[in-house]
């Protein structure tokens, strides 16, 4: 390696900096959980009550289990369709990817709420007037509300990634006799993957997020975590919200600590982690 | 009540159904209101839409589960654990974030939304009544509404508490920075002369459309259910040129940052959340909270049974049991909001809960507080809070 | 045969969309030919018209479009010039054992629920809260930090909530310009800035727009980000939207002003693309035109090959 140039400590700095400020406002929540008062942003004494809501109060700790388990289906879901959908457009172009980005587009483009409003009648309609029992299923409702923008997010993320780059390297392999699931398998996903993985963290994201449409499509007993507090407002947010979230934190970081290690002990360089873990 | 039952049933369905959906539910409404005239006999079959099997509340033996859809942390937890533990149904709490929110999920869902106790605000429940998605309750399983005040019972809405109880009732004012703003204010004309001088551009107003247009009629002495175009217009007008361009902010929970945090100088808000900032500020003593006067609103949220409930004799048994007076209180001091049951001043009084003069008003100061409607103005009201937004924005 | 089985894998896609999405979506935009029935219904088709567009065109609509433009293009162009870096430093500078871990911090700080994290940020940023002490007692600045409710809060809520959308399709793009070919491009002559600007960046390209689309696109439909610490200047179109199917119950008006705001949107998206096809025009026949120099052409004959 050659010695750093002044311009790799600005990048350095710049990026140290950008993830202070991705993490500033996480720091606040995580000190405002061990708050004992009444409200979350108004500092009273140092404990640990709030963090016992979890057990006192078994509507957060069930909204939060229904937004996880919902991200992760909904990310699956999402990164499943959206990931052949995007190999489709890169490798087998014509007029129908224009289409098919035109829907992308309007899938992106349409408020929320108006994906929301259209859902609630639909899933009943499906559920309950066509007897398709899966559809009054809290948690499948979620998971098809989320995974609408994740699709066409993956979709993008994917094409991006493949168009236009090394489509050469498929050749090659069809031209070497590998039959075409083999080559998608063995060079078009690993090509794809750091999108993939990418727009899988993406999706999950966002359904851990999502409001409005969550707010609708919900069925009894299954309102997840953001719907839960943003109808908290009304009484004013207390610590023990601050206190679950800090709890999520610790546990998503262990969690992929211990992925890490997995692949360590595993025999994996540390440049395979990278990659495995979204890098490339 | 039988006819009515098609009605709801064709209610939201395909859009061919929508011309006879209208005259259906204008005469189910009627027929709705000759029920509502007659006497309770009729109180516990109510129109189900698609649940007409539903189980009929009866005083039979409780159910094992008991579905409520309520706002976030909206009830004491102690109060759900001990139903629990004293009466068997376990409880399962959904929330949502807007009357909107629980009215479409209730006509969707055509009597099968799973839910027995919904908590709307009383101003929906016309709404609701109509559409038939509520279900009257047997008042026999219900003797506790005794410890009920009576001026919190009966309200326009519901003037026979066949559908709704009182869960809980606020009002609105407004707090003020008496740091920054030292002389008194008084009223909405105060508000309103505040927030152009010294208040300007640190104002805050409630987001929702009745309450900022109420700001101009109760101060002008106008019914804040007014459908008078002129003075819809005249409300604009002030709104839009006058005020809005002092407004930092459309906050609806000022008491939830806003206050404890000194973001603002001026804020009109509710008096549970006002009260709660200025208990959770670090000097309670800089801010003053005002009763809107020379009138104001009252809301009231309300406890009610959606139609088809599965678990009726649950909820009937839930809502009986919160209305003791010591759950009463228990979720009065959780939430911080009148319960509306009788003698609950003096029991908090005695239980020491603190800025009890911010839950508690006099019958005279009750006397100036109006509920509020969902009438033909809603939608001009909305367009000139849309404005207003549009204006303070710029 | 090998290619409609290569398009067929688009095809669990468009089901899924048109089953969730078109079908039930397109009902709601049918509703906007109709008209509200009464105080309590929501929607009304047996008359249809074009009377809701009208009404959703009014001065307010493009008010409040204005300032939702004003967020959305100043929001963007902010997400990409502090994004840009950072993902440049993760894909490329990064040490490449911590890139995953990178990847996956930007993610974590988002999986705290998007209120919770914006109250974090009202914390810090309070008149009375430790950053405004702090500034005072620097002597940075005289007075309580006066930045909430400002245009600055609302482009700061945005920018952090948002940025994530931009930082990682830009990595996935500086990740795929391979190694090899800046090595070239430097052995070649070409110094850091040359490369960066001639050889990266236009085959981070793709990556680039799908990080401008994923934060322009739902940040103009978006209406809350904005306001929880712009206030109301934060005032977005889509609340109008909102506001119909919510408050005012008028679903017809509110599918109206919804086709309006995705058409105004797409517009908007179009003449962007056109803008920047335009200004970039003279750069990329200057590129053209390099390529018979004899000597700085090496930097750019790469770019040429590739990116063909």
């Amino acid at each position: 390696m050659k010695q750093r140039s002044w311009s790799d400590v600005v990048l350095s700095v710049w990026g140290v900096l950008v993830f202070v400020f991705l993490f500033a406002p996480i720091l606040v929540i995580i000190v405002s959980s061990f708050n004992v008062g009444r409200l979350l942003v108004s500092w009273q004494s140092f404990g640990f009550d709030s963090f016992l809501a979890l057990f006192e109060k078994p509507a957060i700790r069930d909204a939060v289990w229904i937004s996880v388990q919902t991200g992760f289906i909904a990310a699956i879901v999402a990164t499943l369709l959206g990931t052949l959908a995007g190999i489709a457009m890169a490798r087998h172009p014509g007029k129908w990817v224009w289409w098919f980005l035109g829907l992308l587009l309007l899938v992106s483009v349409t408020p929320e709420i108006v994906d929301a409003v259209a859902l609630l009648p639909w899933m009943v309609f499906l559920g309950q007037d066509l007897g398709i029992g899966l559809f009054n299923d809290g948690i499948i409702r979620l998971v098809i509300g989320h995974s609408l923008f994740s699709v066409a997010v993956v979709s993008y993320l994917v094409r991006a990634r493949l168009v236009g780059q090394e489509g050469q390297l498929e050749e090659a392999s069809a031209d070497l006799y590998a039959k075409p699931p083999a080559t998608f398998r063995r060079v078009t996903l690993p090509l794809a993957m750091p999108a993939v993985l990418a727009g899988f963290l993406l999706s999950f994201t966002l359904s851990l997020d999502n409001t409005v449409i969550a707010a609708f499509v919900q069925v009894s007993g299954t309102t997840p975590w953001p719907v839960y507090v943003l109808s908290a407002l009304r009484s004013g947010l207390r610590p023990e919200i601050a206190a679950v979230s800090t709890i999520m934190l610790v546990l998503t970081l262990l969690a992929l600590g211990l992925v890490a290690y997995v692949l360590r002990r595993a025999g994996d360089s540390a440049a395979d982690i990278a990659r495995t873990m979204g890098g490339g | 009540m039988t006819e009515s039952t098609p009605t709801v049933r064709i209610l939201a369905s395909t859009d061919a159904a929508k011309v006879i959906r209208r005259e259906l539910s204008r005469r189910g409404f009627l027929s709705a209101a000759v029920a509502a005239g007659a006497t309770g006999v009729l109180a516990a079959c109510s129109p189900g839409g698609g649940a007409q099997n539903a189980p009929v509340a009866t005083g039979g033996p409780l159910e094992s589960k008991l579905s409520i859809y309520t706002w976030g942390d909206y009830d004491a937890p102690d109060v759900l654990e001990a139903f629990t533990k004293e009466l068997g149904p376990k409880i399962t709490l959904s929330s949502f974030n807007s009357n909107e929110e629980l009215i479409s999920k209730l006509v969707a869902a055509k009597g099968t939304s799973g839910f027995d106790i919904v908590v709307p605000t009383g101003t929906f429940i016309p709404q609701m009544i109509e559409n038939g998605l509520l279900q009257k309750f047997n008042m026999e399983l219900i003797p506790n509404i005794e410890h009920m005040d009576p001026a919190f019972l009966g309200r326009a809405w519901d003037p026979d508490n066949e559908y709704s109880i009182c869960k809980a009732w606020g009002t609105t004012g407004f707090v003020y920075d008496k740091n920054i703003i030292t002389r008194e204010l008084k009223d909405w004309n105060d508000f309103i002369d505040a927030a152009q001088n010294e208040a300007s551009g640190k104002t805050s107003v409630l987001d929702d459309p009745a309450e900022l247009t109420g700001i101009y009629f109760w101060a002008n002495g106008i019914d804040w259910t007014t459908t008078d175009p002129a003075e819809l217009d005249a409300a604009e007008d002030f709104l839009v040129n006058t005020l809005a361009p002092h407004v930092a902010a459309f906050d609806s929970y000022p008491g939830g940052s806003a206050i404890p945090q000194g973001t603002q100088v001026l804020m009109q808000s509710w008096n549970g959340d006002a009260r709660l900032g200025i208990l959770e500020s670090p000097d309670p003593s800089r801010w003053q909270w005002v009763l809107g006067s020379p009138a104001t609103e009252l809301w009231m949220d309300n406890w009610a049974i959606p139609a088809g409930a599965p678990n009726p004799e649950a909820a009937h048994a839930f809502i009986n049991y919160v209305l003791t007076p010591e759950n009463s209180l228990a979720e009065l001091d959780y939430i911080g909001y009148h319960t509306g049951a009788t003698g609950i001043e003096q029991a908090a009084a005695d239980a020491e809960l603190p800025m009890l003069d911010l839950v508690f008003f006099t019958p005279e100061q009750v006397e100036t507080m109006h509920e509020g409607e969902v009438n033909e103005a809603q939608e001009r009201i909305v367009e000139i809070w849309n404005t207003m937004k549009a204006a303070a924005g710029a | 045969m090998r290619k409609s089985a290569g398009v067929a894998l688009a095809f669990p896609a468009w089901v899924w969309l048109l089953v969730f999405f078109v079908a039930p979506v397109g009902m709601v935009i049918w509703f906007s030919f109709g008209y509200k029935p009464g105080i309590f219904g929501t929607h009304a088709n047996d008359v249809l018209s074009f009377d809701r567009y009208a009404e959703a065109m009014s001065p307010t609509f493009f008010a409040t479009f204005q300032n939702t433009l004003w967020v959305g293009i100043a929001g963007t162009v902010i997400c990409l010039l502090v994004g840009l870096p950072v993902a440049y430093w993760m894909a490329v500078k990064a040490p490449p054992s911590r890139r995953g871990l990178l990847v996956a911090l930007v993610m974590v700080p988002f999986w705290t629920n998007f209120l919770v994290r914006t109250i974090g940020w009202q914390v810090i940023l309070a008149p009375e809260g430790w950053l405004s002490g702090a500034l005072q007692a620097v002597g940075l600045i005289d007075g309580p930090l006066e930045l909430l409710y400002t245009r600055g809060a609302v482009l700061l809520g945005v920018v952090y909530n948002y940025l994530p959308l931009m930082i990682l399709p830009l990595f996935v793009a500086f990740d795929r310009v391979s190694g090899p070919l800046r090595e070239a491009s430097k052995d070649l002559g070409a110094g850091r800035w040359t490369t960066f600007f001639r050889v990266t960046l236009p085959l981070a390209r793709p990556g680039v727009v799908a990080g401008v689309l994923l934060v322009f696109i739902p940040l103009m439909g978006d209406y809350i980000t904005a306001t929880v610490l712009g206030g109301a200047k934060g005032n977005m179109v889509g609340q109008l939207v909102a506001s119909q199917f919510q408050t005012a119950q008028n679903w017809a008006l509110g599918s109206a002003m919804a086709v309006l705001l995705i058409i105004v949107i797409m517009a908007t998206v179009a003449v962007g693309a056109g803008l920047v096809w335009l200004v970039t025009l003279p750069f990329r026949s200057r590129n053209r035109l390099v390529l018979g120099e004899p000597e700085p052409s090496a930097a750019s004959k790469p770019v040429e090959e590739v990116a063909a």
